[in-house]
């Protein structure tokens, strides 16, 4: 079980099911519109979160310095009702999962926590 | 009735359960009458001390070469402390505090000027799960930049605060005597700028350097031999055998100076000569320890010797001697600390002049056989009960040396004279000295004033 719920691992496993799902998922992608706004797909996830928070503190500082950006930018760009020129939207090799692996590594170091302060001790028979 | 028989019967029983439960106690029983020297070996290409007492609790130490004096940039050994049972590629630290917790162990990090220490207190039975722990900790860190943020930078500035200025002033005494290498503080002070040096890569870059079976060695007390060599070798197969990265190595030189730092709250003098080393296990400078001491050992007396007296004088203040041993060099220093200045400079005075008539007057026989009675058991309260035992037996193993041999050390003590005394305390006069005075630096006397040469 991961922070959220998600079909990906198990079409990943299955070739035959990526191949037919893959270019529905770009189009659907490139449809939702973040990447002309100038934005990464980790840019959208919601930051009013424990784990979330604690896992933006880890970024690297330029990291982090360029996510502020872009979310600046794509500010400016829904008030002025705008999208950027074309040249300068996330190309998709761009869009790269920068913090979702952070947050997973928060999310696994609570559940491990929960899990030892919840552990049955048994104890070892004298041999 | 009870018939004869069974009466001597049930007696026969009782001898016998008597008989039973005696040598069931055996086991606990010490068999030497004289505490034994931790004894060198080799086990899979790794130095390993090791003595053993049957008793309960082993204490199980990896002694690295990886203490201030070798560190190529400053704030390196503290943060490869800090990281000692953080995160590896195996398991979390969470796992291993936990894990350790059930079976009853304490895990400990510290260093000293020569060597950083990690180690573990545990039942005799579990040296199987804490050798392969100690062993991960040393190959398997992961040195993670996040727990340097959220966790070690934290602990670092915790303990900064912490800060006495007597040790500010042995740090200072150090510097002035051995500049860098030895010369370097204990723990960087609040002032001193790390940023640029101590990060997580540079951490992990020492690590390479200090852990490597060439600068480690395994030290264990209280666990038995076959053990060690069983699970010594598969365990330590993961530590590189060869030191790769950069260490400080420069042989110690003495040079002696003055150093003055002003800072408010307690006053602290130290004067310091050259001591003696791990090495050269000169008996004269234990006894000398002995002789000026400084703390008392008995409640309700200032106690005999001469610092005691002094520190009696001077209302407030506390004076005493210590000799630092090293691998390659040593420093014997007496230091006066209180709160009141004036009282600490007429104390550090009348130090140095009590240095000074022990040349000059009689050393009487009563004062000489109680210095050695302290310098013995010194030795031996070192040695047995707290962890410096085991400190130094690891020190002298990753220099090249051989641990401490308890026996010979003792007599050597014993062997030490009124005269060789004198000519020992003439010699420390007679060379330059290194004088640090942290705090009301304008009460506190010059070196040039209390006349010595510096």
């Amino acid at each position: 079980m991961g922070y959220y719920y998600t079909l990906a691992p198990y079409i990943v496993k299955r070739p035959w099911l990526y191949k037919l799902v893959q270019p529905v998922a770009a189009w659907y992608q490139n449809l939702a519109g973040y990447r002309q706004m100038g934005l990464m797909c980790d840019d959208l996830i919601n930051e009013e979160d424990e784990v979330v928070l604690k896992a933006l503190k880890r970024l690297p500082e330029k990291v982090a310095y360029d996510r502020v950006y872009r979310l600046r930018r794509a500010t400016q760009l829904s008030l002025s009702q705008k999208i950027l020129p074309k040249e300068e939207w996330i190309k998709p090799e761009e869009d790269v999962p920068y913090l979702m692996p952070l947050i997973d590594q928060v999310y696994a170091e609570i559940q491990e926590e929960k899990a030892l302060n919840n552990l049955e001790i048994i104890k070892k028979s004298k041999h | 009735m009870i018939s004869r028989s069974a009466l001597t019967r049930g007696s026969q029983l009782a001898l016998r359960r008597a008989a039973a439960a005696k040598t069931a106690q055996r086991g606990f029983a010490v068999v030497a009458s004289e505490k034994a020297s931790y004894e060198p070996t080799d086990i899979a290409g790794i130095k390993v001390a090791a003595r053993d007492d049957n008793s309960p609790v082993t204490r199980l130490a990896v002694v690295a070469k990886a203490g201030t004096r070798y560190e190529p940039l400053p704030g390196l050994t503290v943060g490869l402390e800090e990281f000692a049972f953080k995160n590896t590629y195996k398991r979390s630290a969470k796992r291993i505090t936990r894990e350790t917790e059930l079976l009853g162990g304490q895990l400990q990090a510290y260093h000293t000027r020569e060597a950083i220490v990690l180690q573990a207190n545990f039942l005799r039975e579990d040296l199987p799960y804490f050798t392969e722990l100690l062993a991960e900790v040393i190959s398997q860190t992961r040195y993670t930049t996040h727990e340097f943020h959220e966790e070690i930078e934290g602990t670092i500035h915790v303990k900064q605060e912490r800060f006495s200025n007597a040790s500010i002033a042995q740090d200072a005494a150090h510097t002035a005597a051995f500049h860098l290498g030895l010369g370097s503080p204990l723990y960087p002070t609040a002032n001193t700028p790390v940023g640029p040096y101590m990060n997580e890569h540079n951490v992990a870059g020492f690590a390479d350097a200090a852990y490597s079976k060439e600068t480690i060695a395994v030290v264990a007390d209280g666990a038995s031999h076959a053990g060690l060599r069983k699970w010594i070798e598969p365990f330590f197969k993961g530590v590189s055998e060869k030191s790769s990265g950069e260490l400080y190595t420069e042989a110690s030189k003495y040079y002696g100076g003055e150093q003055r730092i002003a800072k408010t709250g307690q006053n602290s003098m130290v004067i310091a000569f050259p001591g003696s080393s791990l090495k050269d296990n000169k008996p004269e400078t234990a006894v000398l320890v002995g002789l000026l001491g400084g703390e008392s050992a008995v409640k309700w007396s200032t106690g005999f010797s001469l610092l005691a007296k002094i520190a009696a004088n001077n209302f407030g203040t506390t004076a005493s001697a210590r000799n630092f041993a090293y691998s390659d060099t040593g420093l014997l220093t007496i230091q006066i600390s209180g709160g009141n200045p004036q009282a600490v400079r007429k104390a550090t005075k009348e130090a140095v002049d009590a240095l000074k008539s022990l040349i000059n007057g009689d050393i009487a026989k009563e004062d000489l056989v109680k210095a050695i009675a302290k310098a013995k058991f010194d030795l031996l309260s070192d040695s047995e009960t707290g962890g410096v035992g085991l400190v130094h037996a690891g020190a002298n193993l990753i220099s090249g040396g051989s641990p401490l041999q308890v026996t010979e050390a003792l007599k050597a003590l014993e062997s030490v004279t009124a005269d060789k005394l004198k000519a020992a305390a003439k010699e420390l006069l007679a060379g330059k000295a290194s004088v640090a005075a942290v705090g009301d630096v304008w009460m506190l006397p010059f070196a040039e004033e209390l006349g010595l040469n510096v």
